[in-house]
């Protein structure tokens, strides 16, 4: 058996166990250094995920950039319109546009926009909003009624009240941020203000989590395994014994991420939090092994013989409760994350090669130590063990809850239920800002900022016309017709027109273009007024008419200029106010109704869409006269083909896009999309909300599949479906309670606590498989139930419960991390080891004790 | 040639009793002459022009108009009347810009738009603003004042004077300086460079083609790029003419909404 081959090797050849272990330590180790980090919530999606390539495909086509915001806050009736604030904001403006990794052009502050305003009787004016800071009150007083006068200003980079402004700066890439917000962070601190700033944005969230995650991992970590190696000295009095699981958990995480790394993934969000996973669950099985140990360890038995008699008894739980933790993380592979699946899976693989270090590199440590240190571990831990608090406790435990079994299974009972109902209003969101505390500066700039601005949190809503094919038929009919007409006049144009299509197919068509027909019209009716000047007299006629109609087709394809067309946008607008989320949207219309206005001397009754398309493209030809003419292509494509709608959100929670995305889907049930047009989301804030279904959905495939391979394998392990079905209780319960909580805190079901239940299933069954496995033991060997049961709350109890105690306080320091993600494991770790052990040590015995006539009839018979 | 544009500096440089230093002189007589042969060739002239704009994305758009210049007599390269006529796309077809260029103080514009049936005059602060959504600034077009910027010759090559323009208001122009290639050939400032405070190039105005068009240069297509975001609009000047006798009644504001299509017309 390759068991005992293991076994022999360790015992026989302990130099050469510890000697490979440092081998595999070196290689793995080596591999680190090739670490890529990546904390971008959007590769919870694989790249080729639909709706992430169409968002990448709107910020190419719209020249869109994820977003970080910069606030300024100054109270007081003047509010940020007071020369000193103007004066400090222009300047931080300015210095904002040298950073690296930016793109300065589309900078958004009161500093770089245009002002269109009118100029006297007739004249219209655009000039730059505040090219230099004002010079007076009055001067600032100026600014605020220009910025109150534009809408796609007003509320966006001032606040209605005019006490807070922002500086919207798009970067070129989400991994900057981190960077990019320490450097504006330098930038206000040289200035001499009185204002507040706040920073935010969902790029900064994810990017900033992903730095301070890094921070936690060299930090909560340690502490962590610190505070699991005090504990377990409490239990074992042996630092030379409890060295040793130690460094099995170090061997085991530097090999998995070695391993990690080695292989080319990058350590996302979720990978980073394997060495935290990995920890407890490394630990337990040694903890077993020595607590088991340090019982059966006398003076003057060998250490060897021990051990061994220790190994036999708890091989098989070990390698079960490690195949469960193992199953219930590499069933993540199912979820359609690929950071979920390679934390799943490493983590799986992990579990293994913990559990052979532990039938391996344990035993060959113990008999390494020298006789003094086995002779000291001898003389203390026996006979204090069994008189310990712990001991006396537990003892009184299983005399207690075997006396009133009635009230303690009506209790189980009663939490049962309010555990299902607690699940039932268990909300299902997340959103990367409450990955930080409330107190985290992130979050408190979040919040301040989203009471006086409509939103800082972005999702595009993308109008597609799609009706080449019906372009192309009017365009064939058109030209057709003439072609046909010149041939009656015995004018030959065919070849010549072939010749002029082929040549205006002839173009570089950009991949994210959703309408490459106009594109070829607009070429061919360039190349048509080359040919013009060329042409014979004869041809002269016809061709103007081919130019003629194929302009005509080109204008009618411009789809987003037509009045109709911006009718929908604005009545849609419109509509996404009332959800209470959407705190402002902008789009072309919103451009071409204040444009259309000022052309208008400003009066207030023409700020509405002109009635003709032409008188559309004059007024968007009017506001590209401006500084900042790119700001139109961010709404509207130059084909005018799409649009896009800017939607700023005051809550960047999935709930609260869920809600605005099921209302706009109920709004064009009832309002139907022009013809041909399509509507697709696109934003980061939309992302996460796709990534997040992906997630619940096969977090449900993989909790379920993993429940029930999980069971089958208890049934196969105790070879008898009640006592497979027993084991599963405490893992049932264990599950259920924690969501039950989950949902009766009110807390939401996020990523980490999603990915927790795979933890929860994992390492809830362990005590069950041990408890379940050595009373069948004890009861053959004790010949009766009731002989063996009290003996249960001796050794096996306290092993049990010198784990949970060992995981629960070890990972107590995870609550103290400013992230909310290990707030949230260090709390499910101390739920999962409470409520897995007393379901076990309470609940367990009680049923058995009812079933102890279906149970143990066969075991009695046997001995 | 070298030898020629010498002897030019030299007589400029006799006849300019105020300039200080023959270097200054030298720098001030290269750009007037660059000026010159950039915006003020002939008396008056007719050109069609496209351009072509694309942006960062590669997206495209065309502006297709023709312009009417006539410098006003009686001084030298000083104020002049512009008519821009858009003819594509068709949807601002017969919108109408009219500019009366002065040296000194802000031009005068106008703007009509048909689908609207509007005249609007636009205050012409800045004209450092787009011209029609294109990479081109109004500026680019009508030529800035030699009088705005100091001007210092950084280098004399073979083929080039390399002019170094600073704005003397630098709170009125988004730029910290320009640098401008002037052709010593035909006097063609075939080069500007734009740099932002940050000591940057961020916009570049290049002339791809100049020809000679009733001996006079002629730059005939020009581009100019938007270093920072990727775009760039390529202009084609065609059907290009000078001294054609536009009479002054041409530029009245009475052609805003009736184009005088005797001129405007391709002949």
């Amino acid at each position: 058996m390759i068991k005992q081959h293991l076994i022999n090797f360790a015992f026989q050849q302990p130099k050469r166990v510890f000697l490979l272990m440092l081998v595999a330590v070196i290689i793995f180790a080596a591999m680190m250094p090739k670490i890529i980090i990546d904390t971008d919530p959007e590769n919870m999606l694989p790249s080729d995920q639909e709706d992430r390539v169409f968002h990448e495909a709107v910020k190419h086509k719209f020249g869109i950039n994820d977003l970080i915001v910069v606030g300024m806050i100054k109270k007081g009736p003047q509010g940020i319109y007071n020369t000193r604030s103007l004066g400090v904001l222009h300047q931080l403006s300015q210095q904002i546009l040298n950073i690296e990794g930016i793109v300065p052009q589309d900078v958004l502050s009161l500093a770089t926009v245009d002002n269109i305003s009118q100029d006297g009787p007739g004249t219209i004016r655009f000039q730059w909003m505040m090219n230099q800071p004002p010079t007076s009150d009055t001067v600032a007083g100026e600014i605020r009624s220009a910025v109150e006068n534009l809408p796609f200003l007003n509320n966006t980079i001032v606040s209605p009240d005019g006490i807070a402004t922002a500086i919207y700066i798009p970067i070129l890439h989400k991994d900057q941020s981190y960077r990019i917000v320490a450097e504006v962070e330098d930038i206000i601190d040289s200035l001499d203000s009185d204002d507040s700033f706040y920073i935010t944005g969902l790029p900064v969230a994810e990017d900033t989590f992903g730095v301070e995650m890094f921070l936690q991992m060299a930090t909560s970590a340690p502490v962590a395994g610190l505070l699991v190696f005090l504990m377990m000295w409490y239990f074992f009095r042996s630092l030379s014994l409890i060295a040793s699981p130690m460094i099995l958990a170090m061997v085991t995480i530097i090999c998995t991420m070695g391993l990690l790394i080695g292989m080319g993934y990058t350590v996302h969000i979720m990978s980073s939090m394997i060495m935290i996973f990995l920890m407890p669950i490394a630990v337990v099985d040694s903890v077993h092994l020595l607590s088991e140990f340090s019982d059966r360890y006398h003076k003057g038995t060998s250490p060897e013989a021990a051990m061994r008699e220790v190994i036999d008894h708890l091989y098989k739980p070990m390698l079960y409760t490690s195949l469960t933790s193992a199953i219930g993380f590499a069933a993540l592979a199912l979820t359609p994350i690929p950071p979920v699946q390679v934390f799943g899976l490493f983590i799986a693989f992990g579990v293994m090669l913990a559990f052979f270090l532990t039938i391996t590199f344990i035993p060959a440590y113990v008999i390494s130590l020298s006789p003094e240190r086995l002779q000291e571990l001898a003389e203390t831990t026996p006979q204090d063990d069994n008189n310990s608090l712990l001991a006396k406790r537990l003892k009184a435990l299983g005399k207690g809850s075997l006396a009133r079994p009635k009230i303690l299974i009506s209790a189980f009972l009663l939490i049962t239920v309010a555990s299902i109902m607690g699940v039932s209003k268990i909300i299902i969101n997340d959103n990367p800002f409450q990955w930080f505390q409330e107190s985290h500066r992130l979050r408190v700039a979040d919040k301040i900022l989203n009471q006086h601005f409509a939103g800082t949190y972005n999702a595009f809503i993308v109008l597609e016309q799609r009706n080449d094919p019906e372009l192309q038929a009017a365009f064939e009919e058109k030209t057709t017709a003439i072609l046909e007409q010149a041939k009656s006049q015995s004018i030959d144009l065919s070849p010549l027109w072939q010749q002029l299509l082929q040549s205006a197919d002839e173009i570089v068509l950009s991949e994210y273009s959703a309408s490459i027909y106009p594109q070829f019209l607009q070429n061919l009716v360039l190349k048509i007024d080359d040919q013009l000047f060329a042409a014979d007299d004869e041809h002269v006629e016809y061709l103007e008419a081919l130019l003629e109609s194929t302009e005509g087709v080109l204008n009618t394809s411009k789809y987003f200029q037509q009045p109709e067309a911006l009718a929908y946008i604005e009545a849609l607008q419109e509509s996404l106010l009332t959800t209470g989320i959407v705190g402002k949207s902008n789009a072309v219309t919103d451009v071409v109704k204040t444009v259309y206005r000022e052309l208008n001397e400003g009066t207030p009754d023409f700020y509405r869409i002109p009635d003709s398309s032409a008188a559309v493209a004059q007024t968007l030809l009017s506001y590209q006269s401006s500084h900042r003419p790119q700001d139109l292509w961010r709404l509207v494509t130059p084909n005018q083909r799409s649009a896009s709608i800017w939607l700023q959100l005051k809550s960047g929670d999935n709930v609260d896009m869920s809600q605005v995305i099921a209302h706009v889907d109920d709004y064009i049930a009832s309002h139907p999309l022009p013809a041909g047009v399509e509507m697709r989301w696109a934003g980061l804030t939309y992302i996460n909300v796709v990534w997040q279904e992906a997630m619940v959905k096969g977090m449900v495939t993989s909790l379920l599949g993993a429940f029930f391979v999980v069971s089958l394998m208890m049934i196969v392990l105790f070879r008898s479906i009640l006592f497979g079905l027993l084991a599963m209780i405490p893992l049932s319960a264990t599950i259920l309670f924690i969501y039950g909580i989950v949902g009766w805190a009110g807390k939401d079901y996020d990523m980490p606590v999603a990915i927790l239940s795979a933890l929860s299933l994992g390492l809830s069954v362990d005590f069950a498989i041990h408890f379940v496995q050595r009373l069948r033991e004890m009861v053959d060997k004790q010949g009766s139930f009731e002989k063996a049961i009290p003996l249960m709350f001796e050794q096996p109890a306290r092993a049990i419960s010198r784990n949970a105690i060992v995981i629960a306080i070890g990972f107590l320091p995870l609550l103290l991390s400013p992230l909310v993600p290990y707030n949230t494991v260090g709390m499910f770790l101390a739920a999962i080891m409470i409520i897995s052990c007393l379901t076990t040590l309470v609940i367990l015995p009680i049923l058995m004790t009812y079933l102890k006539g279906f149970l143990f009839n066969k075991a009695q018979e046997n001995s | 040639m070298k030898g020629f544009s010498k002897l030019l500096a030299l007589i400029a440089l006799l006849g300019t009793t105020a300039a200080t230093s023959a270097e200054e002189s030298d720098v001030e007589l290269i750009v007037s002459k660059a000026n010159h042969i950039a915006f003020y060739q002939g008396n008056d002239g007719r050109a069609e022009s496209r351009m072509l704009i694309t942006d960062g994305g590669g997206n495209k758009q065309v502006r297709q108009f023709t312009i009417l210049r006539k410098d006003h007599s009686g001084s030298d390269d000083a104020d002049q009347d512009f008519l821009v006529l858009f003819s594509r796309p068709s949807d601002v077809r017969n919108t109408m810009f009219r500019v009366i260029k002065h040296i000194g103080k802000s031009d005068d514009r106008w703007l009509y738009l048909p689908g609207l049936d509007l005249v609007k005059r636009i205050s012409s602060g800045d004209k450092r603003t787009s011209f029609v959504g294109s990479h081109f600034f109004y500026e680019d077009i009508s030529g800035r004042s030699l009088s705005a910027d100091q001007h210092e010759l950084l280098e004399n090559t073979d083929q080039y004077y390399v002019v170094k323009n600073t704005p003397i208001d630098p709170t009125s122009v988004e730029f910290a300086f320009y640098t401008v290639w002037i052709d010593k050939q035909n006097w063609m400032p075939t080069k500007t460079e734009y740099t932002d405070n940050a000591g940057k190039i961020y916009r570049r105005i290049e002339a791809l083609e100049v020809k000679d068009i009733n001996g006079f240069a002629t730059a005939t297509r020009m581009k100019a790029s938007d270093l920072r975001s990727g775009g760039a609009t390529l202009t084609e000047m065609r059907y290009i003419s000078y001294d054609i006798g536009l009479p002054d009644e041409v530029f009245s504001e009475r052609s805003l909404r009736n184009p005088p299509q005797q001129w405007f017309k391709r002949k």
